[in-house]
C-alpha cells in the first residue's frame, strides 16, 4: 500500500508539474492577455 | 452576429430574485434553530418546528436554494457574455430556473414532514433526488450548449469552474443518492457501513468543494474583473489553480472520517490532500487581491467591491482553517465540536454569502439599467454582515475549542473530568452570542432584499447585445 500511495503521489506531482509547464509556456502572452480581457469587453455599447 | 440578437438575461434576473428569497427563508430558519438552542421549548411540541427538521431545512435552503440559484443566475449571465452568444435553448433555461424552485419547495416540505435519507446535505428522499438529477442535466445542456456555440475560441476561466461545478455535482449527487426505495418517503442507501460513510463524505466534502468553493470561484473570476475594471492579475495562475484545485479536492473527503472505522491510509490520504489544497486556494486568494491592488480607491465608493474583497479575506481564512482542521492531531480536538460549525459559517457566510451579495449589488442594477436604490442601505448591510459573521465565528470558535479541550480532559485516575451535560450547560453564553450574530447577519440580508426590490420595482430587464465584432481567435 505504501508503494501504491507513493506511486500515486508521484503521478499527481508529474501531472501538476506538466500542468505548470503547459500553463506557463503553452500559450503566447498575447493570447493569454486577450483571454484574460474577455469579461471587460463582452457587451455592445450601442445596443 | 444575427441582427437583433440579444442576451437572455430575464432568466438570470428571476433566478437572482429566487436566490434572495431563499436567503431570507434559509437564514430565518437558521436563526430560529439558533434560538432553539438557547430556548429549547420554542418548538412548542410541534414536530415540524423541531431542531432536527428545521436544521435540514436551513442547510438545504441556504445551499441549494440561495447558493445554487445564485450560481445558476450568474452562470447563465456570464457564460453568454464570455462566449459572445445568447444562451443555448433559452426555454430549457427557464425550465431549469422554475423546476429548480419547484423541486426545492417540494424538498423543503418533505423535510418538514420528516422525510429524510439521513445523509448530511443529502437528506432529500429519492423522488426529490430524481427531480434534482433531471433539472441538473438540463442545466448542463444549457451551459455546455452555450459554450459549444461560442464565437470566441478561448473558454474563459470562470466557465471552467462553472463547468466543473456542473459535472462534479452531477456525479456526486447521482452516486451518493443511489438507493433502494421502499415507500414514496423512504429509501435505503445502496452502500452500507464504512463504504457508505466514505461515499457520503466523498459527496459531502466535494459538494463543499465544487459547489461552495468551485462554483463561487467561477462567480469571482467573472465578476471581480468587472468590478475592478481590469483583467485578473495572473490568468496563468488562475488556470494552474483550477487544475490543482480540481485534482486535489476530490481526494480530501476522508478527513471527515478521522478516527472512524475506515482504513488508516484513507484517513491519512484525506489529510495530506487537504493540506495540498492550501496551495491552489491561496493562489486564488492572492490572484484576487492582486487584481484589486491599484484599484483600492474604488473601495471607498463601490460597496459591491467591498463585499467581494471582504469575501476574499474570509475565503483565505476558511481555506487556511480547513486544512489545519484536517490534521489528525488538530481534528482530535475540533471534531464533533462547534469549532466545525464556526469553520463552516466562516466559509458560508464570510465567503459564499458576501461574494453573492456583492455580485447582486453589481448585477441587479445592470440588469434593469438603473442605479442601486440606496448606497447607504448597502453600506449598512456591509457592516451588519461583517459584524454578524465575526460574532458568529468568534462565538463558535470559543464554544468549539472549549468543548474539545474539556471533553479530552481527564482526572488523576483517567476518568473524564467533566460530564457532557455540564460542558453543554457552559455553552449557553456562546449560543446566545451566536443567536445575536445570526439576527445581525439576517438583518443585513433583509436590507439587501428591500434595496434590490426598490431598485427593480417598476422596471424591466434591459436587452443587451453581444459585441458587434466577434473575436475569431484567442
Amino acid at each position: 500500500m505504501t508503494w501504491f500511495l507513493f506511486a500515486g503521489d508521484m503521478l499527481v506531482m508529474a501531472f501538476m508539474a506538466g500542468l505548470a509547464v503547459w500553463a506557463l509556456w503553452g500559450s503566447s502572452d498575447e493570447a493569454v492577455e486577450k483571454t484574460a480581457g474577455i469579461p471587460l469587453d463582452d457587451e455592445r455599447d450601442d445596443a | 452576429m444575427p441582427a437583433g440578437e440579444r442576451y437572455h438575461d430575464r432568466v438570470a434576473g428571476w433566478l437572482t430574485g429566487f436566490a434572495v428569497l431563499w436567503s431570507l427563508l434559509g437564514m430565518t430558519a437558521g436563526v430560529y434553530i439558533a434560538a432553539e438552542l438557547v430556548w429549547p421549548t420554542i418548538d412548542f411540541g410541534q414536530e415540524w418546528l423541531s431542531y432536527g427538521r428545521l436544521r435540514n431545512l436551513h442547510t438545504n435552503a441556504v445551499i441549494f436554494g440561495f447558493g445554487v440559484s445564485a450560481l445558476m443566475a450568474t452562470a447563465f449571465y456570464s457564460v453568454q457574455r464570455t462566449c459572445h452568444v445568447p444562451l443555448f435553448a433559452p426555454g430549457l433555461a427557464w425550465f431549469v430556473a422554475l423546476a429548480w424552485q419547484a423541486t426545492l419547495l417540494a424538498g423543503g416540505a418533505s423535510l418538514l414532514a420528516g422525510w429524510t435519507g439521513g445523509k448530511e446535505y443529502a437528506e432529500l428522499e429519492w423522488p426529490i433526488d430524481i427531480a434534482i438529477a433531471v433539472v441538473w442535466v438540463c442545466f448542463a445542456v444549457v451551459f455546455f450548449g452555450t459554450i459549444a456555440r461560442r464565437r470566441i475560441q478561448a473558454i474563459y476561466v470562470s466557465n471552467w469552474f462553472y463547468g466543473a461545478l456542473i459535472i462534479v455535482i452531477a456525479m456526486l449527487h447521482i452516486v451518493n443518492s443511489l438507493a433502494i426505495p421502499v415507500t414514496w418517503s423512504k429509501s435505503y442507501s445502496l452502500f452500507a457501513g464504512a463504504q457508505d460513510a466514505i461515499v457520503q463524505w466523498w459527496y459531502g466534502h466535494n459538494a463543499v468543494g465544487f459547489l461552495l468553493t468551485g462554483g463561487f470561484l467561477g462567480m469571482l473570476y467573472y465578476f471581480l474583473p468587472k468590478h475592478a475594471d481590469r483583467p485578473i492579475w495572473s490568468y496563468r495562475l488562475s488556470i494552474v489553480a483550477f487544475w490543482a484545485f480540481t485534482y486535489s479536492y476530490i481526494w480530501a473527503g476522508p478527513h471527515h472520517l478521522h478516527y472512524n472505522a475506515v482504513p488508516e491510509w484513507v484517513q491519512s490520504l484525506g489529510m495530506i490532500m487537504s493540506l495540498v489544497l492550501l496551495a491552489p486556494s491561496w493562489a486564488t486568494m492572492v490572484n484576487g487581491v492582486m487584481t484589486v491592488a491599484g484599484a483600492w480607491e474604488k473601495l471607498r465608493t463601490d460597496v459591491a467591491l467591498k463585499f467581494i474583497v471582504l469575501s476574499l479575506a474570509f475565503y483565505g481564512l476558511a481555506t487556511f482553517e480547513g486544512p489545519m482542521m484536517s490534521i489528525k492531531s488538530v481534528n482530535v480536538v475540533s471534531h464533533f465540536t462547534d469549532w466545525t460549525v464556526g469553520h463552516v459559517h466562516s466559509g458560508a457566510l464570510g465567503w459564499n454569502a458576501l461574494i453573492t451579495f456583492g455580485t447582486f449589488y453589481f448585477l441587479v442594477p445592470r440588469l434593469v439599467g438603473a442605479e442601486l436604490h440606496s448606497t447607504r442601505l448597502a453600506n449598512w448591510h456591509f457592516w451588519l454582515a461583517l459584524a454578524g459573521v465575526m460574532l458568529y465565528v468568534l462565538a463558535m470558535w470559543g464554544a468549539g475549542v472549549s468543548q474539545g479541550l474539556l471533553w479530552l480532559s481527564l482526572d488523576e485516575i483517567g476518568e473524564l473530568s467533566f460530564s457532557f451535560k455540564d460542558i453543554m450547560a457552559s455553552m449557553a453564553p456562546y449560543y446566545a452570542l451566536r443567536l445575536v450574530a445570526g439576527v445581525v447577519f439576517l438583518s443585513g440580508a433583509v436590507l439587501m432584499a428591500i434595496n434590490l426590490w426598490m431598485t427593480v420595482k417598476g422596471r424591466v430587464i434591459v436587452r443587451v447585445a453581444p459585441p458587434a465584432v466577434a473575436e475569431s481567435a484567442a
